[in-house]
């Protein structure tokens, strides 16, 4: 008798917690934004934002520019500094600043030469790719010997994953650039393609014969050197490259991010969780820190895990949609929701096809046992013979 | 150095920066968003609360803030500058024009945001006409930033600003009953000091007074009946209150409203530790009246349209009987189970002292911040 009234108690309570626990989370309206508590400082002193200096002169610009909108070398100049400025701090709020202030020539067709690589720059940097593509080559069928627009076209055309094109803009610098630019802008490409080693051989060989070459340059080189290192399975090597970059300048966020997945790579979370510390403004390399911290279970796990979430829902609630990789990552590695990741990854797919995306891509099948997607990467391996260590051995491991 | 030489200084300067800025632009901080919140704060809809929030980085690349140069904006700067930073912002952010609202602003503050301080206007909203499409001409800081989005939210909705366009938002959804189901379910799960009110009322109630001692219940279907009567007692209570002052009869200040909530939770949690009351169906229904007025300011917030009160106050109130009915299935159950264990002591005990201690915490809170 007591044991069945026991029985139906604590049935009666399990389900009654079931159906509340169900009901809370039908009944919950949408979240509403969130309104921070507004306060009023205290201190006069108190230093609320970090602002860039503006010297005399863009001041004076700027002030121009909102006067009489409409004046192209000072539009041109502003724009140049904005994007300067969002390299620096890899702050893409400058990217905005800097289309605002080509505003007048934005939606032309044909605006000057000078606003159309600016364009393309910015478009790529929003993940506008195939519009950054028709600047670049509109700019190209009036200057065909521009290197800065040959060089934004490979780039970009890397990116899409449209390889002759890429192959072709670099081609079209010869007699342009040095032969560091030249090996530079080569190197991923025969790289991918099983020419790793001679395409560091020449990227080594430019490095050491050019007289003091532009820091720019130099680290543009040396991050190429690191990812082939990548492509041929040597994180040795890479890490090796990227630590003597990050001596020459501790906030290259690119250098930064390759350097942490290659330490997630090899296992090593710890220092990755070190090595990324005081860098969570940067997106990209918040969303590495919080993947380390969490295999590395530290202690600002949680903490870091639910900045990420904020971030994201911030892009969300703007319904800006080039987080996609970010995004693919961290559920994948810390949410560990295998099926959604995939989705996400597929998404990304179908605007960015870097190496990095199709690792990712294959990761986020694997986890999710997603065939379809698994043959996306392998497919795409196949037809552009890609030669990628990463990739080489996951694929190995399904088969 | 004239306009015209530091372009030229800078073309030479920044050409390679631009070249090689190509291959590394992935990463991003946050982009540029501007917030607008507001919602309905008077029971004829003609008077709406909110605030404008904009980023202090944007309005130093607009009103040039930081006048010292020395790349920090302080408080003292951005107070300064609170004119302009008014003036830029009522100029081009027309509110509720089709309603004929006119704006009154309040003293500039600050808030913290995930990505960084934000300038923050409160302001009052006083229309001629209870808005049912409230109109939003929004036209901040696209001349300085292209890729910045305004945030509009009015209740629960919330649109995307993505260009100088007027907007306008439609009160619709949140006339619905279910709606109101749903927030006054929502309102009390979330609301931890009507949860916890309720749960120092049905802790005691596994045991009962027999002649002068304190015994456990012998059946689920007694204690089921003692926390009916309380439940009972609590929505009778908070009905009343919530009914008088959602239709204007009576009405409360918040400030007075909210301690006095958390005080009747240290009230409630007290009784539970010196069992001064033993008809706790008393105590649920004298400080029910309390919780009430609460609801109803939520009720307020929502945006009630006064002309058709009845539907959602019965919704609202529907939702918090369901929420309270889901509390205590989950619950009591489990305390039945446990009753006689050492446990059970020492969650009536501990747990009321607890509650207590942190309801007062509350008061003092709500009291004097």
């Amino acid at each position: 008798m007591g044991t069945s009234r026991k029985a139906i108690t604590l049935t009666v309570g399990a389900v009654g917690l079931a159906a509340a626990l169900t009901a809370a989370a039908l009944m919950a309206p949408p979240h509403r934004g969130q309104a921070a508590a507004a306060f009023t400082p205290s201190e006069p002193g108190r230093v609320l934002a970090r602002v860039p200096i503006r010297d005399r002169a863009e001041l004076a610009a700027r002030e121009a520019l909102a006067t009489d909108p409409a004046q192209l070398e000072i539009a041109v100049g502003l724009a140049h500094a904005d994007i300067a400025r969002a390299r620096a701090a890899s702050d893409p709020r400058y990217l905005g600043q800097a289309q605002a202030a080509l505003a007048p020539w934005w939606h032309q067709a044909a605006p000057p030469s000078d606003v159309l690589l600016l364009r393309a720059t910015i478009r790529q940097s929003l993940h506008e790719f195939p519009a950054a593509l028709a600047d670049l080559a509109q700019l190209l069928a009036q200057q065909p010997r521009n290197v800065h627009a040959r060089l934004t076209l490979a780039v970009v055309a890397t990116v899409v994953g449209d390889y002759a094109l890429a192959q072709q803009a670099c081609d079209g610098l010869q007699g342009l650039v040095g032969e560091l630019v030249l090996a530079t802008c080569r190197g991923p490409l025969e790289a991918m393609t099983g020419h790793s080693e001679s395409a560091k051989a020449r990227i080594v060989a430019a490095l050491a014969s050019a007289r003091e070459p532009n820091a720019a340059i130099a680290a543009w080189a040396n991050s190429t050197l690191a990812e082939i290192a990548v492509m041929r399975g040597d994180r040795a090597e890479a890490e090796l490259v990227l630590r003597a970059m990050l001596r020459a300048d501790a906030n290259d966020s690119y250098a930064l991010a390759l350097l942490a997945d290659v330490l997630l790579a090899s296992n090593r979370a710890a220092d990755a969780v070190a090595l990324l510390r005081d860098h969570d403004d940067v997106d990209n390399l918040l969303v590495r820190h919080a993947i380390a911290a969490h295999r590395a279970n530290a202690p600002h796990a949680l903490e870091l895990r639910e900045q990420m979430q904020t971030r994201l829902a911030a892009a969300a609630e703007r319904q800006d949609r080039i987080h996609a990789r970010e995004e693919a990552m961290y559920v994948l590695a810390v949410e560990g929701d295998a099926a959604r990741a995939v989705t996400i990854a597929l998404e990304n797919w179908q605007v960015q096809k870097e190496l990095a995306d199709a690792r990712l891509l294959l990761a986020c099948g694997q986890a999710a046992g997603d065939r379809a997607a698994i043959a996306v990467v392998t497919e795409w391996v196949t037809a552009h013979g890609i030669v990628d260590e990463t990739l080489t051995a996951a694929i190995g491991g399904v088969k | 150095m004239s306009v015209r030489a530091w372009v030229k200084q800078l073309g030479v300067a920044v050409a390679l920066a631009t070249l090689l800025t190509l291959p590394r632009l992935a990463a991003a901080h946050s982009p540029s968003t501007g917030r607008v919140t507001l919602e309905v704060d008077s029971r004829d809809g003609r008077e709406l609360r909110g605030s404008v929030q904009l980023a202090i980085r944007d309005l130093d690349t607009a009103l040039w803030l930081d006048r010292d140069q020395n790349g920090d904006v302080t408080w003292a700067e951005l107070q300064s500058a609170e004119p302009a930073v008014r003036n830029y912002v009522a100029q081009r952010l027309q509110l509720g024009e089709s309603s004929r609202c006119s704006v009154t602003w309040q003293a500039l503050r600050v808030a913290t945001l995930n990505d960084g301080n934000y300038a923050t206007l409160p302001l009052l909203l006083h229309c001629a006409l209870a808005p049912t499409e409230l109109t939003v001409r929004y036209r901040l800081l696209f001349d300085i930033d292209a890729q910045h989005r305004g945030l509009v939210q009015w209740n629960t909705q919330t649109a995307i600003v993505r260009s100088p366009e007027l907007i306008a938002l439609s009160a619709g959804q949140s006339s619905s009953v279910p709606s109101f189901i749903r927030e006054g379910v929502w309102h009390i799960w979330i609301g931890y000091d009507h949860i916890l009110f309720l749960l120092c009322l049905i802790l005691p109630a596994v045991y009962q007074r027999r002649t002068a001692r304190w015994q456990p219940a012998d059946s689920l279907g007694d204690a089921t009946r003692e926390v009916f009567e309380i439940v009972t007692a609590f929505t009778l209570a908070h009905s009343i209150t919530l009914v008088i002052s959602a239709i204007g009869l009576v009405s409360m200040p918040t400030r007075y409203v909210e301690t006095a909530i958390a005080l009747s939770v240290v009230a409630a949690a007290a009784n539970n530790l010196w069992r001064a009351v033993d008809a706790r169906w008393a105590v649920a229904f004298v400080l029910g009246l309390l919780h009430g007025f609460g609801f109803s300011s939520v009720l307020l917030a929502t945006g009630l349209p006064a002309q058709h009160a009845v539907g959602p106050l019965l919704g609202f109130n529907i939702g918090v009987e369901l929420g309270q009915a889901a509390i205590v299935v989950a619950t009591l159950p489990l305390l039945f189970l446990i009753r006689r264990t050492l446990v059970y002591q020492v969650l009536l005990r501990g747990g009321s002292a607890l509650v207590a201690v942190l309801a007062l915490f509350w008061a003092y809170q709500r009291w004097c911040l």
